[in-house]
């Protein structure tokens, strides 16, 4: 994936998390975006790339939501890596696939985060709460619903819907 | 597919490499982390500072624009929820309004029997009132269907009135309808005395919207505008109660004089009527064969 690209991913990222969160609806969507960039990366395979994008988009998340630098950084490093691993190894596909790995990617970013928090500023540990399971369960669900968006043929069906109407 | 760049891409799908890279990175998170948990309870980082002043404008930017959606869906939402409102209101005031129409009626229907019973003081054996449902006046037939039944205590033969004369009589008495008979049928007959002279006869009905005296003899000082009320001699109609006045006089046969009555009781503004006790005959009459249409 081309640097742009990932620029614009972050970006977007930034731009739905201030989205969601002036919103309203916040506590109905809390998707981990910046996680969602990070995976969209570490899914073209380039280990460098989605190590430096869950790197930037934690050092991002961090700046707007956590009171230490680096927090999600370190998690979403770590899980950019995996999910390349993952997506080097494994061939694996579809909304339902794509949403249960960024569902157990979520609540592993949970559980980093928490133990460096608990760490380095002795707060307890909190490892799986039910803010925790909703906001991975919703970011699962994100994932998934985008996963399928990509793959469906909009073209053809476009065509076919323009095809109907002619008729 | 991904583009063909065979170094690039083996060396960026080097696991090693990045794994190089990702110890770098958690090396340097740590050391940040650090550096700043050292720091913790104080103003925070300058690098916090500067990322957050850098993300300001955007913050800004889409959160106007989130604001701004979630006002539109905001709207949206109110909208339907006043139209529902409104819906529910429409229905509210249409219910209020048949409501006020009902108590209004009942307004009018007290009072109107009020008005009824009192002037019908006069009357003898009232029982109440009973509304008027349907008046028919079809080929010489004059009747009416009153909102009373046996379970008001009609009975077949039960005379009706207004406080300005005779209306008729009950002939069929259902559950909660009963049908009358109106003292201008073709086929009505009520015994009726002249109040002045005393003399007696039979009113009948002409079916035409008048009233005939029979059976007064030529020699009668009957003049127009003489009372005729009820005899009481027919075992139907309670005695003394107006029928009408005399309209007309003329030599009928050698030995009858033909009398025209102007109806006492206003029969084209029947809206509630007395309802009379029946007489003992008529009481008689319904007991063995009551003539019902339940």
């Amino acid at each position: 994936m081309k640097i742009g690209r990932i620029v614009l991913l972050l970006a977007a990222a930034i731009v739905f998390e201030f989205f969601v969160g002036r919103s309203p609806y916040r506590s109905f969507l809390p998707v981990d975006w910046f996680l969602l960039a990070t995976a969209t990366v570490a899914r073209s395979g380039n280990f460098v790339r989605a190590v430096a994008t869950g790197a930037a988009a934690g050092v991002l998340e961090d700046a707007v939501s956590q009171p230490l630098i680096g927090l999600n950084a370190f998690a979403k490093a770590v899980i950019g890596y995996a999910l390349t691993l993952v997506s080097v190894r494994v061939v694996f596909g579809g909304a339902l696939a794509v949403g249960g790995a960024l569902f157990v990617a979520s609540l592993a970013n949970e559980a980093i985060v928490a133990l460096l928090s608990a760490l380095l500023s002795q707060s307890p540990i909190v490892i799986v709460s039910p803010d925790a399971l909703w906001r991975a369960a919703a970011t699962g669900v994100a994932g998934g619903a985008l996963e399928s968006a990509w793959n469906f043929p909009w073209r053809e069906w476009w065509n076919r819907r323009r095809l109907r109407r002619l008729r | 597919m991904r583009p063909q760049k065979p170094h690039a891409e083996i060396a960026a799908a080097n696991p090693r490499r990045g794994g190089a890279v990702l110890v770098m990175v958690l090396v340097a998170c740590v050391l940040v982390l650090s550096a700043q948990a050292q720091a913790r309870g104080g103003r925070g980082t300058v690098l916090q500072s500067w990322i957050l002043s850098a993300t300001a404008p955007v913050a800004a930017a889409v959160g106007a624009l989130s604001h701004g959606a979630s006002n539109a869906v905001s709207s949206t939402l109110a909208l339907f929820r006043a139209r529902e409102e409104n819906e529910r209101l429409r229905r509210d005031l249409d219910a209020r309004e048949r409501e006020l129409f009902r108590l209004r009626a009942e307004a009018r229907q007290g009072a109107e029997e009020h008005r009824l019973l009192g002037a019908g003081a006069s009357l003898p054996g009232v029982v109440g009132t009973v509304p008027i449902l349907l008046i028919e006046r079809r080929a010489g037939v004059q009747g009416a269907l009153i909102g009373a039944g046996s379970a008001d205590g009609v009975v077949a033969g039960s005379a009706l009135a207004v406080p300005a004369g005779l209306v008729g009589r009950v002939v069929t008495v259902g559950r909660g309808v009963s049908r009358a008979q109106l003292l201008l049928d073709a086929s009505a007959a009520a015994g009726a005395r002249i109040a002045r002279t005393g003399e007696l006869g039979v009113v009948r009905g002409d079916g035409h919207g008048a009233l005939i005296l029979n059976n007064i003899a030529t020699t009668s000082s009957v003049a127009r505008g003489d009372l005729v009320e009820s005899a009481g001699i027919d075992g139907i109609y309670p005695r003394g109660v107006p029928i009408g006045r005399v309209e007309s006089v003329s030599r009928g046969s050698k030995l009858f004089l033909e009398i025209r009555v102007a109806p006492a009781a206003d029969f084209s503004r029947l809206t509630d009527v007395l309802l009379l006790a029946p007489s003992l005959a008529a009481k008689e009459s319904a007991e063995p064969g009551r003539n019902t249409a339940q």
